[in-house]
């Protein structure tokens, strides 16, 4: 009878301390945090179809991108695809510090997990759309190596693509190649458009906050909630990293050192922009298939200024505890050596005209061991999305 | 007698001239208002909440004080003074009828505080009028 009454007391003990954790959890957070933390959902974001893509959302489409994806006949040597480095399984990245296909690239690979959202494309955002970002690594020699030449004939020569294309685009594959290549780059892109992360338990917390559900908040971790307080607060981390996907979309220098080989940097967004407003696959170009340029504000107003020498762009930290090693050349290899860039940033290394509020964090153990557990709760666990779609089924006729 | 005369014929010229500054006008009761020793300025922004890292357009409407030279051109651009830098977006600024302008391509990238600045450019001078937005 003893023992029956010290359990009871036992798990009630436990459940009074929950709940008034699960209490505690909401009111420790002031009106100005749970401001900024309910502007990070809800998720997943409702998005339109990409206008300049006039097979955007089309099923075929996706279906015929997502063999291409996987298709190492794409590259002139085969070998190589775009899932040789967009693993599925690893997040969509490859694990490596920079990119390796045909040669070693200078830059680390960023996941194509919820692209959809971006305005800029690849770490110097060379590219304001998805498509003519998919044709990048098509052409350029270190990555598949590729033409327009040969990716054209592949997919007039190969039945399969050929009715296939048909299917997506209402026409029989052209005979100008660059026009067929921009179509492959679109169906890629409707592919890609399809890989989207699911809820994480940030999610459930945030969406627990807007409702004033206590037992549901109470239910995140204390370590994620003291990161999370810390990245909305003291870390400043909102700022840059903000909204739904958590960044916003644009480019900064964060002290990371840019150098290459010996005399060689890493420009960044100063290249970036010179490409993009050179590209004739850039939004303002013929291949833009929304006559209203709707979607082409940011192109039309960009600049390029001497400020942007040395910048990335801010990547989404969604899934991030999934995708190191970490920054545009893969510099740190786990979260820890990020958040400790931070924690200890050595500002000699940021530009002289570049942002002013970057300081040191100078954050304990602890609260650096924290704001890794709040990023860690920002991962997706399931692993439908880290999945390859199945590419097996009857041939096209 | 003299001189009181010579006082109430500047006291008459100070209030005409403060009685004419104009009031630039920019239907809605959104509109932000702003002065410059020669130009008043009312705009807004489109949409009316500015959101980090989404474009926004501002439509605004000016008015010469009596004697001032009509503008010639009009800037707009916004920067974060604690940050120390601008836009990575250059505006652009069309005229419309009624002395009223349209800006379009501005985005503010980062939360903080914000200042606007429109510079009003006529007879070789410019007046430059600014006014400090914070976003959430």
């Amino acid at each position: 009878m003893p023992r029956r009454l010290a359990t009871a007391g036992f798990i009630l003990t436990a459940c009074v301390s929950w709940l008034v954790f699960a209490a505690d959890a909401m009111r420790s957070l002031s009106e100005a945090e749970v401001r900024q933390i309910l502007q990070h959902g809800p998720w997943p974001v409702a998005v339109p179809r990409d206008p300049s893509n006039r097979v955007s959302g089309n099923v075929e489409a996706v279906d015929m991108g997502a063999r291409l994806f996987f298709d190492p006949r794409l590259s002139v040597q085969g070998g190589i695809s775009c899932g040789t480095c967009h693993v599925p399984e690893r997040s969509w990245t490859d694990g490596q510090k920079r990119g390796v296909a045909l040669a070693t690239v200078d830059r680390n690979t960023p996941s194509v997990l919820n692209q959809r959202l971006n305005r800029w494309y690849g770490l110097d955002g060379a590219n304001d759309n998805l498509w003519s970002q998919s044709i990048r690594p098509i052409l350029d020699e270190r990555e598949l190596g590729s033409s327009a030449r040969h990716v054209a004939q592949l997919v007039r020569d190969d039945r399969d693509y050929a009715c296939r294309y048909e299917k997506a685009f209402g026409r029989r594959p052209p005979q100008d190649d660059e026009a067929l290549l921009v179509d492959v780059s679109k169906a890629l892109a409707a592919y890609q458009e399809t890989i989207v992360s699911g809820r994480t338990a940030f999610d459930d917390f945030r969406d627990a906050l807007e409702r004033g559900d206590q037992d549901a908040a109470g239910r995140y971790p204390v370590e994620a909630l003291r990161g999370l307080k810390i990245f909305v607060g003291k870390g400043n981390c909102t700022i840059c990293h903000v909204g739904p996907n958590f960044t916003n979309g644009e480019f900064h220098d964060i002290g990371v050192p840019f150098f290459l080989a010996m005399g060689k940097v890493d420009a960044g967004r100063y290249e970036g922009v010179k490409k993009l407003q050179d590209s004739k696959f850039n939004l303002l170009g013929p291949y833009n298939d929304d006559t209203a340029r709707s979607t082409a504000t940011s192109t039309q107003h960009v600049t390029r200024e001497q400020r942007n020498f040395g910048e990335f762009k801010v990547p989404s930290l969604r899934n991030v505890a999934l995708t190191a090693p970490y920054m545009h050349n893969g510099h740190y290899a786990s979260l820890r050596e990020v958040v400790h860039h931070y924690s200890e940033l050595n500002e000699e290394r940021l530009h002289a005209d570049g942002e002013r509020i970057l300081k040191p964090l100078n954050l304990t153990e602890r609260e650096a061991a924290d704001l890794v557990s709040f990023l860690e709760s920002l991962t997706d666990r399931d692993t439908r999305w880290r999945s390859r779609a199945p590419l097996e089924g009857p041939a096209c006729n | 007698m003299k001189l009181s005369g010579a006082l109430s014929w500047t006291l008459l010229w100070l209030f005409a001239g403060a009685a004419q500054a104009c009031v630039a006008d920019l239907p809605g009761a959104t509109a932000k208002k702003l002065e410059s020793a020669r130009y008043g300025l009312a705009y807004r922004t489109q949409p009316e909440k500015i959101s980090v890292g989404k474009h926004f357009a501002v439509e605004l409407a000016l008015c010469a004080d009596q004697g001032a030279a009509l503008p010639e051109s009009v800037k707009v651009d916004a920067h974060m003074p604690e940050h120390r830098h601008g836009m990575n977006y250059k505006t652009s600024v069309s005229a419309l009828p009624g002395g009223r302008f349209r800006a379009e391509g501005l985005m503010f990238h980062m939360a903080g505080r914000w200042e606007f600045v429109f510079e009003v450019r006529a007879a070789g001078k410019t007046d430059r009028l600014t006014q400090s937005i914070l976003v959430e």
